[in-house]
């Protein structure tokens, strides 16, 4: 009976903490919270288990507790620590040398060696295999090889087969070393391989890859309890197997829901210890209901108003700065918002290492400034409509439309909100270049370091640069930054390659997210990693 | 009887045809006018165009038909009959999941709430609307009658929404704070949602929602039935014959009334499937409603087509077994 449960477990805390108290607090164990229990979390349907495949937010919540790394990010710095691995090293950035540390075991028995890490890499990167994060496999060389090429780029019927089955920038040395040859230099390559897309794989995971996904053969701390009962719930208990710092509950069971709604009404009723995200619309309420239990901070996911520098009017960098400098973002985020955003000062979330506040220049409201950056870069064509675009059915025509009311009122540019196509045809036109003024985009961090919100979005030839901006200057300072000895060593290149787009402004930066969780009474300490969001294996719940 | 049901099972083949081929074209417009559904997985990544193009063919999606607007795409039509009734394969989701492992997961949630809902609103229904009827503007007629105007009147998604807040988390919160209510009523029944440990009882107050808005209409329907045939000349007979009272209201009375509420119970199962849509997905129950729903959201055709198929046949099956049972129940009907 969970009330009277609770009520002991409260008592017997309360007891314990000030037992604790007395002590001094010197004993490990209790200075990072009891082991035990069974922790009940939120979830919604992953799309895959296995770390090939799984991309989405409710997947990777479940991999990195059935699942671990070569290396892994401290909670509150989100510096890089090694996990599995001995060592991550590199004298050029080009030619990455990876020594594991021995004894790690999959669920299965099979040993974590050199051969399980290229193996899943490879597995991954392989086209046919149709696997979502073989995205992530695109620096290590030999990738185009193993991606046959479109012969018309217009999607024939059938693709032809690849060039390769294996990436030729994998090679291992020995059964726990293994080296990776990557296109270009990145220095940031370590801060890449924590992300679960590069976790290992079984060779039985990879032999049936779709029961491998019904029942993940793990490598962490955690192991499945059962299958995956689709749409129902995950169940893991923690793993004998496993010889690193072991979880803290002794089970996680995830919840799955379809509506964040349903959710929020299990939580109230005492269903679930953990939500790590909240409905919009109650929000406020969840804060002034569970006050001390809601855990906020700012978050990484970026939203920008994206510059089609492909059309005539927007090729003047003035013009770009004075459309940013006409937006009041505090407004808007607490009118239509509820103040769940924080205004962006710069390109890089907040919580990274070497971000800066005030990069950007133009990105708080200036309207003299504004008026007289436009006049300067000869006005806004007369009669011209400013389109204004975001894909349907998100929610996003009403902030859209506050930014249209300002420019309006603060330049006298009238506009016209595009905000009709669904979300595919709208990636789409961003994939063409066919936007036709300033449109809406996101962008969360592929890792935890600075260069992840530089080179992909605004990169001459980036995948996702959708301004198609181009600076050589830029280019050059990321690229010495790609090379250079150390991260640290990086980010003074990095930061100077910021600076350069917040004059010139590609897109008009407008807010990072901030994230809003909250937790029961049964959670003892609660744990959130800058990197990967709530870490279920380290949060501790009241033992009684 | 047996001519006419081979009739009406032929006369299967062209409806489910037909609503497949509607089915179909519709998913396929909307996939030319969306675009392709592949792409926005990957969201504000661009993936690179082997990979995009990979999955696309993996999932289904890479028919050159589905970027013309307007082709009906007969080709992709033909293939997916031919593979749903010679292979029965009814293909994959976005995620890569046999549509037919989707059904098979989500059914049994569906049946149990279906049958729920059924039950309580034939039981409670038919009962209100006898009680109701056989007293004519008595204090429990007029309770039935406002009663059921009150229900009908609100919409199912407020209804649902209302009755997980106030019911499952506020009155169930007041109820798991007594430690003499056994776990069964304070966690199982009185829950906002589905819950795995409790498959049958969490459904209750779900089931119950899904069938409130069709008891209040079973109701009326028995109650003016009811009020009907009690005047009629066969039920004087009985009643001049000295028949007990039991026996007029049981045999003669209720039978005859009975048919248009069958009628209606047995047409409902339709529409407390397209309820369920509503129901499953504000109680989280994991059912067919909640996967139509989701793969509607997401342009995943082969499980809109292939899922709502199989709930046309169902509704079907559902109609025909209807039209029997009024054979069984009024003799005057026979089928040729």
């Amino acid at each position: 009976m969970r009330g009277k449960f609770l009520k002991v477990a409260v008592a017997a805390t309360a007891t314990a903490m000030l037992a604790t108290a007395c002590s001094g607090g010197s004993d490990d164990n209790d200075s990072a919270g009891q082991a035990g229990g069974t922790l009940r979390v939120y979830a919604s349907e992953p799309a895959f288990l296995t770390p090939s495949g799984g991309d989405d937010e409710p997947s990777l919540y479940v991999i990195r507790q059935l699942f671990r790394g070569l290396v892994k990010y401290n909670a509150e710095t989100s510096a890089v620590e090694m996990d599995l691995a001995e060592s991550v090293e590199s004298d050029d950035q080009k030619l990455w040398t990876i020594k594991l540390k021995s004894g790690y075991v999959f669920d299965n028995g099979e040993p974590v060696n050199a051969d399980a890490f290229i193996r899943s890499w490879n597995f991954a990167a392989y086209a046919p295999n149709a696997q979502n994060n073989g995205y992530f496999m695109k620096r290590i060389a030999g990738i185009k090889d193993v991606q046959s090429e479109d012969p018309d780029g217009d999607g024939p019927k059938k693709a032809p087969e690849p060039k390769a089955k294996e990436l030729s920038g994998l090679k291992k040395v020995d059964d726990l070393t293994f080296t990776v040859e990557l296109e270009e230099p990145f220095s940031g390559f370590p801060t890449t391989i924590g992300y679960p897309g590069f976790f290992p794989m079984a060779q039985a995971c990879v032999d049936d890859i779709a029961a491998c996904n019904e029942k993940p053969i793990g490598n962490g701390p955690y192991k499945m309890d059962g299958s995956w009962q689709h749409n129902v719930a995950i169940n893991v208990v923690r793993s004998d197997s496993w010889k690193g710092e072991p979880g803290k509950p002794d089970r996680i069971e995830y919840r799955i829901f379809a509506d964040v709604d349903a959710g929020y009404s299990a939580f109230q009723a005492g269903e679930l210890d953990v939500m790590y995200t909240l409905p919009p619309a109650r929000y406020k309420e969840a804060k002034a209901q569970y006050g001390d239990r809601m855990y906020e901070l700012p978050g990484d996911s970026f939203t920008y108003v994206g510059m089609p520098l492909y059309q005539d009017d927007f090729k003047d960098k003035r013009i770009r700065q004075a459309l940013s400098l006409s937006i009041d973002r505090q407004s808007i985020i607490d009118a239509v918002f509820d103040g769940r955003f924080t205004p962006a000062t710069g390109f890089v979330a907040p919580t990274f290492e070497g971000a800066r506040e005030g990069v950007c220049k133009y990105c708080t409201k200036d309207v003299e400034k504004a008026k007289q950056l436009l006049a300067e870069a000869g006005g806004w064509p007369a009669g011209k409509k400013l389109t204004l675009w975001a894909n349907a059915g998100a929610g996003h025509d009403q902030w859209l439309q506050a930014v249209g009311d300002q420019i309006r009122e603060a330049l006298g540019i009238d506009y016209e909100l595009k905000v009709n196509l669904q979300f595919p045809e709208y990636l789409d036109t961003a994939d063409k270049k066919k936007f036709t003024g300033p449109f809406r985009l996101g962008w969360g961090p592929d890792y935890p370091f600075l260069e992840t919100y530089l080179y992909p979005l605004y990169g001459t030839g980036a995948g996702s640069n959708n301004s198609l901006y181009t600076n050589p200057d830029f280019d050059a300072l990321l690229k010495q930054g790609d090379s250079a000895d150390s991260i640290q060593a990086a980010l003074p290149f990095y930061q100077q390659a910021e600076d350069i787009l917040g004059e010139d402004l590609p897109v008009i930066p407008m807010w990072f997210n901030k994230v809003g969780a909250v937790y029961s009474e049964n959670v003892d300490q609660f744990v959130w990693n800058a990197v990967s969001d709530a870490d279920y294996g380290a949060i501790s719940l009241k033992q009684n | 009887m047996g001519r006419y049901v081979i009739r009406r099972l032929l006369q299967f083949i062209p409806t489910v045809l037909g609503t497949m081929f509607l089915l179909h074209y519709m998913t396929s417009l909307a996939i030319q006018f969306s675009g392709n559904p592949v792409r926005a997985l990957f969201g504000d990544r661009t993936p690179p165009p082997a990979l995009l193009q990979a999955i696309t063919e993996r999932l289904g999606y890479s028919d050159p038909c589905l970027s013309q607007r307007g082709n009906p795409c007969f080709g992709l039509f033909i293939d997916r009959l031919q593979n749903i009734f010679l292979h029965f394969d009814f293909g994959v989701n976005l995620r890569q999941r046999e549509v037919t492992d989707l059904v098979a997961d989500a059914i049994p949630f569906t049946l149990k709430l279906l049958v729920i809902a059924i039950v309580f609103e034939a039981v409670v229904g038919i009962a209100a609307g006898v009680l109701a009827g056989l007293r004519g503007g008595s204090f429990v007629d007029y309770l039935v009658k406002i009663s059921t105007v009150f229900i009908i009147s609100v919409p199912i998604f407020v209804l649902g929404v209302v009755v997980r807040e106030f019911v499952g988390v506020k009155f169930g919160n007041i109820l798991r704070g007594q430690d003499w209510i056994p776990d069964l009523i304070s966690v199982g029944v009185f829950t906002p949602g589905f819950k795995p440990d409790y498959p049958f009882a969490s459904l209750l107050i779900p089931g119950m929602v899904l069938g409130a808005v069709s008891l209040a209409t079973t109701a009326r329907l028995t109650r003016t039935s009811i009020m009907e045939n009690v005047r009629a000349d066969y039920v004087r007979t009985a009643k001049a014959k000295g028949l007990t009272n039991k026996r007029v209201i049981g045999v003669h009375t209720l039978r005859n009334s009975l048919i248009p509420v069958i009628t209606f119970l047995g047409v409902d199962i339709g529409s407390a499937m397209a309820g369920a849509v509503v129901t499953e997905t504000i109680f989280n129950v994991p059912g067919i409603g909640r996967l139509v729903t989701m793969a509607a959201r997401g342009g995943e055709s082969s499980v809109v087509v292939g899922v709502v198929t199989m709930l046309v046949l169902v509704v079907l099956l559902a109609n025909l077994l209807v039209d029997l049972l009024y054979a069984v129940l009024d003799p005057r009907i026979r089928y040729e």
